[in-house]
């Protein structure tokens, strides 16, 4: 009696590196399904205290579905959510609220129709207790938030409605307003896209500063070279999964583009 | 450091505020939506008054007249303010003119069997208030049941209500038949909805009251702002935390009861009911807050527009039945004012 011989695939080896310190945000395994697409395929991340983490990768990677995953509003298909070590399931927005977690979405999410200072404190709203808005205080909140965070040219009017802004104006709102509310995490999904030079150098300063004040932050980008500026680790991913994963120390420019492009 | 840094915007915001009143007020025309409105509304109304002036036959200032303009404004007021909530929320209800007519029967027939008619023995006093409750009850609840199944299932609200508004129609002929219901409800309810201080009909004050209930709630409640938010953009509301279902069921639900209340209100004033009354006032509705600033995606809108919206476009009825027009140069004026107002608010928004 013969054996047959079982050619099966090899088990991936497992990508990347193990936190070596408890992390602020793990995910073990988490797959993502839209039908029979598998955006995410058994992915391990993880954000340490008083990091950045560069999240990398070409069109389609799922970083964005990472990412939404991470703010709450995209529950994983399998797999298990950890905060501080601690499993958590992340249904909707107020559960990744909860683990501290702030972001800025790729496209936006601001509402035109809304003024600066409505949208900054959308569904965070100042009220009394009976759930009657004090527009006052929130103007007040918002002068200040415009101020400070990312110098935002060209806005005098927290009363203006976002529509009317540009751009680099609407993006800068969204981050004045997500630094903000942080308080353990950052979600910057391709933050300066539609910022200008100077004003994508303010920002990236200040995800430094963030780090400094024990601030993590996840930085989605195409641009390795703000990359390289801020981050502390490397992740780049390809077709909902892990390729590559390394220290700033342990790596390169060159080596991260190759295994951004390789794939 | 941080107060430095935005000195630049208090200087702005003091020189903004430093302006004259003259200035200020050109900014909000040109800037909100109700602006427009209100400057056509002023305008129309001077013209109107010059001209009663001027022409003693036209009999705009009279006090008959007055008195019957604000009655006739207010049931479609009260309709208006539930449609406009649910136009700034994104979402439309077509089947608000049935659900008038059917809330309103089962009410004045639920007065009638609990013994509330004015003209029973021993008339009840309180049956009219409760036979009221169910039927806002009953707006309510369709209202929550519109939402309900266009979220649950996914498709537009026009399909959702246009059904609706169908199946209410049929309901309303299945529970009471074609022919007019006799509604004079006893004391003191008769007095609450149909009596009057001088010229006003309580009619106008319920809808003047309401307004001001719908201003704080939609300008200065926090679920105001969710049905903006979710009404301007769906994903980034989602994204930043808010509920969308929740603020569009509550939105619904509001203008179900609008319509209820609606209905009752008008069938007090004229002391019966048509159960084909309410075909096509849907559509007025939408009409008003559309001429009232108003956006068709959601997102945009006040009560202030609203409320001036339908004033206006009773005003032009008005008019046109005191200088003895026939009835279809209302509808081709109403049909005019509408393309007009979209136009003039998109060359405002444009310009600004």
């Amino acid at each position: 009696m013969t054996t047959l011989e079982v050619i099966a695939p090899l088990e991936r080896p497992i990508t990347g590196l193990q936190p070596d310190v408890l992390p602020l945000l793990e995910m073990r395994d988490v797959t993502k399904r839209y039908g029979g697409f598998v955006a995410l395929n058994k992915m391990n991340f993880f954000v340490g205290p008083n990091e950045v983490v560069g999240l990398l990768g070409d069109n389609g990677a799922g970083k964005s579905t990472l990412v939404k995953m991470m703010s709450g509003i995209n529950p994983p298909t399998s797999g298990q959510i950890y905060a501080n070590g601690k499993p958590v399931h992340f249904n909707c927005r107020a559960d990744s609220e909860a683990a501290g977690i702030e972001t800025i979405y790729q496209d936006i999410a601001l509402v035109d129709s809304m003024s600066i200072t409505r949208n900054i404190f959308l569904g965070r709203e100042m009220t009394n207790t009976w759930g009657f808005m004090d527009h006052d205080a929130m103007t007040a909140k918002a002068i200040e938030i415009l101020g400070s965070a990312v110098q935002i040219s060209g806005i005098d009017d927290p009363n203006k409605e976002v529509g009317f802004l540009s751009g680099g104006q609407k993006q800068a709102v969204a981050i004045a307003r997500a630094v903000h509310f942080k308080r353990n995490i950052l979600l910057l999904d391709e933050p300066t896209s539609a910022l200008s030079v100077r004003e994508t150098e303010h920002l990236l300063a200040y995800v430094r500063d963030l780090k400094a004040q024990g601030t993590s932050s996840v930085l989605v980008t195409h641009n390795l070279y703000h990359a390289f500026q801020v981050c502390d680790r490397f992740v780049v991913m390809s077709h909902g999964t892990k390729v590559y994963e390394a220290r700033k120390e342990d790596t390169s420019i060159e080596e991260v583009t190759y295994h951004v492009i390789r794939t | 450091m941080a107060t430095a840094q935005s000195d630049h915007i208090r200087q702005a915001i003091d020189l903004r505020n430093s302006r004259p009143r003259s200035s200020k007020a050109i900014d909000w025309i040109r800037t909100k939506p109700e602006g427009g409105i209100t400057v056509l509304f002023a305008t129309v109304l001077i013209c109107v008054i010059a001209a009663a002036l001027a022409f003693p036959g036209f009999r705009f200032l009279s006090e008959a007249n007055i008195a019957v303009t604000l009655k006739a404004i207010a049931p479609l007021g009260i309709m208006a303010l539930g449609v406009g909530v649910l136009m700034i929320a994104g979402e439309f209800d077509l089947s608000v003119g049935s659900l008038y007519s059917f809330c309103a029967i089962v009410t004045a027939t639920l007065t009638a069997q609990w013994g509330g008619d004015v003209n029973a023995e021993g008339a009840s006093a309180v049956a009219p208030f409760l036979a009221m409750i169910v039927g806002l009850a009953i707006g309510t609840a369709a209202g929550a049941l519109h939402a309900v199944v266009t979220l649950r299932f996914n498709i537009p609200s026009f399909i959702t209500t246009l059904g609706a508004m169908l199946m209410w129609r049929g309901a309303t002929l299945l529970y009471h038949g074609a022919n007019s219901l006799r509604y004079k409800p006893s004391e003191p309810f008769a007095t609450v909805f149909g009596g009057s201080v001088g010229v006003v009909h309580a009619s106008m004050i319920w809808f003047l009251l309401l307004a001001v209930a719908f201003y704080f709630l939609l300008h200065h409640h926090k679920i105001g702002n969710h049905f903006y938010a979710v009404g301007g953009n769906r994903n980034a509301a989602v994204a930043i935390g808010i509920n969308p279902a929740r603020t569009k069921i509550i939105a619904f639900a509001i203008a179900g009861c609008m319509a209820a209340l609606a209905g009752i209100v008008a069938g007090v004033r004229v002391s019966s009911i048509q159960p084909g009354g309410g075909a096509g006032l849907e559509l007025v509705a939408i009409a008003a807050c559309v001429i009232g600033g108003h956006a068709l995606m959601g997102g945009r809108g006040s009560i202030l527009g609203i409320v001036l919206g339908t004033a206006l476009m009773f005003t032009i009825q008005d008019v046109l039945l005191l200088v003895r027009a026939p009835g279809f140069y209302f509808e081709m004026f109403v049909g005019g004012l509408i393309v007009i107002a979209v136009i003039m608010n998109m060359a405002i928004r444009r310009k600004s």
